[in-house]
């Protein structure tokens, strides 16, 4: 402290005269409109190179909250896709308009490699996750959720080899249930089409309308190979999924709202 | 207060009011305006508070300032000037200066018009650094120093003679 005092005694005629010249600086600014423009220009000068260098740090920084906000937004831009979906098509018999909130999370965990793999997220029922949701991710379906704690949901990977979901043809809705048989992560198979449909390859397969899960017409994949078993009546069809559940990292969980009344419907 | 301290003030004040209301209104030659009011901090006790001398400058700067509608050169010259009295001194003098009243008397003649036209030339040169403000008017800020420096040196030169009278 005295070091600092001593410091300033020494110092203080330098200090004095810069104190002063920046309060004349100041009055300079204040009296001439042209030593004022000379200052902003140089301020601006200063302050757009330290925004800059300060504006590429913080904006690093705040990536997290970004993605955040990008999440946010694709929610709302995924419930107007669905919604999309939904009303183009002339096939919707189970809802008639868009039933499904669409709410957002970041996988945890997520494992491919297993028979029966399931994924973690990161929202519980805290935020609204109940079981037997349906979960996409942007371009595709992902699963079903089927426990929920406070934070945390697990759902079960469509990659899973005792699950089965409706899924049809888009060009004419021929259905089947979409299976995994447990080897490769992008392949599916599609069964009990009946053979009285066409099957090309590459057709595109999307959700059907008979799940409580999903709404329709969400795309799942295309056929990647068929056969046509000569004494049964279904094709074995093989799909190529469109997402590469190996790499996902953000998922929508879908919140059927008129699941209730469905399910009274079945029990009656 | 002795009158050394009275003699001071009413230096100030009359090198202030002559400033503002005499010689800045000369206009020689339409730009020559010479700065009469320098002849304070020159005069100025050489081994005064340098403290004093630095505040002293600045308000004299910035009445002139306020007096003649000036941008605010003038305060930033007078106070660095007076900033950097002493380093202009010892250069001048020499290291060892011991001249308590200045270099009215004891020190050589080319010491003292090294002093004089140090602090004079310099304090145009920021006085009009600070007006024009701009590399592309460097021609002007030279030919204003030149000239407002010279015509301020012989106004002060002839002047110190009157403050040596008043002062003995």
């Amino acid at each position: 402290m005295r070091q600092l005092i001593n410091a300033l005694l020494k110092y203080k005629n330098t200090l004095l005269y810069l104190g002063l010249l920046i309060i004349s600086l100041v009055f300079l600014n204040q009296r001439s409109f042209y030593h004022e423009s000379i200052f902003s220009s140089v301020a601006l000068t200063f302050s757009s190179k330290f925004n800059k260098a300060g504006k590429s740090v913080s904006s690093y920084l705040d990536l997290s909250n970004n993605n955040k906000k990008l999440i946010a937004e694709n929610i709302k831009l995924k419930a107007l896709e669905l919604m999309d979906f939904t009303e183009k098509s002339d096939k919707v018999r189970v809802i008639d308009s868009f039933a499904f909130q669409v709410l957002g999370a970041r996988i945890i965990k997520n494992s491919y490699n297993r028979a029966r793999n399931y994924l973690i997220i990161d929202q519980g029922f805290k935020h609204g996750i109940e079981t037997e949701m349906g979960v996409i991710s942007s371009d595709g379906v992902v699963g079903i959720v089927n426990q929920v704690t406070a934070d945390f949901s697990s759902v079960i990977s469509i990659l899973h080899r005792d699950l089965k979901i409706n899924a049809g043809f888009k060009k004419n809705g021929a259905y089947g249930s979409l299976s995994w048989q447990g080897k490769h992560p992008k392949r599916m198979k599609l069964n009990d089409v009946s053979t009285l449909n066409p099957v090309m390859l590459g057709d595109t397969i999307v959700t059907g309308g008979m799940s409580d899960y999903f709404p329709q017409g969400i795309p799942i994949g295309k056929v990647f190979n068929f056969q046509k078993p000569e004494f049964e009546g279904y094709y074995d069809i093989d799909i190529e999924l469109f997402s590469n559940l190996t790499q996902k990292e953000f998922v929508y969980i879908l919140k059927n709202m008129k699941k209730g009344q469905l399910n009274k419907l079945k029990s009656e | 207060m002795n009158s050394d301290n009275l003699i001071s003030i009413f230096q100030f004040f009359l090198l202030l009011l002559l400033q503002a209301f005499l010689l800045n209104n000369i206009n020689f030659f339409g730009f020559i305006n010479p700065n009469i009011y320098l002849l304070y901090i020159i005069v100025y006790r050489l081994d005064g508070n340098p403290t004093l001398i630095i505040i002293l400058g600045f308000i004299m700067g910035i009445l002139l300032d306020l007096l003649s509608q000036g941008s605010g050169g003038h305060t930033i010259a007078t106070l660095t000037i007076a900033f950097i009295r002493p380093f202009i001194i010892r250069f001048s003098f020499g290291v060892n200066y011991d001249v308590p009243m200045g270099m009215i008397k004891g020190s050589l003649l080319n010491q003292r018009l090294l002093y004089l036209s140090m602090m004079v030339v310099i304090h145009h040169l920021i006085l009009y650094s600070v007006i024009f403000s701009s590399f592309e008017n460097i021609v002007n800020i030279l030919k204003n120093t030149l000239f407002t420096s010279f015509f301020t040196f012989i106004l002060v030169f002839v002047s110190l003679g009157l403050f040596k009278e008043k002062n003995d």
